[in-house]
């Protein structure tokens, strides 16, 4: 018996009429890889697949530049 | 001419290097007839990961329209200086002029401090003027 109700997911990109999700834009981006540094997949976070292949290549790119981690375990 | 978004990470030591190396690629794209829409320098930054050892880099963001020509040359100028520890090339569909989301938060971040000191000085005058900023 599911007697919790989880909040409705939805996707904050179509909501906000998102044209490109920009890979510079660290602070959304950030809402989206794990502490772990992975990208969370969509069906947990409710991400429409459009948005979610954008999503992606933007944190990838922002990896490259060193912008976000790849993962938490790089040697400092 | 098509347009294109460089991003490029300088290496820490040669950092006083950067306003030389904008104007040398500045003079290569206008050159030869391109424009640059939006130019930003975000300094020095701490990297989420380490590259070739370096802890921080400086950044450079750039918006052009140019030619295949220059972008290959620009492309091999960054190769061939050490300096540059990584650099980005994307294809846009159109010039963007706006602040991006990075340098929008710096400069959210410098202006912070100086709004407070500009409400303390109100405060400092009149109270009615304390009033007013707490409305605003």
């Amino acid at each position: 018996m599911a007697r919790f109700f989880r909040r409705r997911k939805f996707c904050r990109f179509t909501a906000e009429g998102v044209k490109q999700i920009d890979y510079k834009d660290l602070d959304t981006l950030k809402g989206y890889i794990t502490e772990t540094g992975k990208i969370v997949p969509s069906r947990i976070t409710g991400t429409k697949a459009r948005y979610q292949r954008q999503l992606a290549t933007a944190i990838k790119r922002a990896r490259y530049l060193a912008l976000l981690p790849y993962t938490d375990s790089h040697d400092v | 001419m098509r347009h294109y978004e460089i991003v490029f990470l300088v290496h820490p030591n040669q950092s006083e290097q950067v306003p030389a190396m904008i104007e040398r690629y500045k003079s290569l794209i206008e050159g030869a007839e391109g424009t640059i829409h939006r130019l930003e320098d975000w300094g020095r930054r701490q990297l989420a990961y380490p590259i070739n050892n370096a802890h921080k880099a400086h950044y450079v963001l750039m918006n052009v329209e140019a030619t295949q020509d220059v972008m290959d040359e620009l492309s091999n100028m960054f190769r061939y200086n050490d300096a540059v520890l990584r650099n980005m090339v994307i294809r846009c569909n159109e010039a963007i002029t706006e602040d991006s989301p990075i340098k929008a938060a710096e400069s959210r971040e410098e202006r912070k401090p100086r709004r407070e000191e500009r409400s303390e000085q109100k405060q400092e005058r009149t109270a009615d003027a304390s009033e007013e900023a707490a409305e605003e």
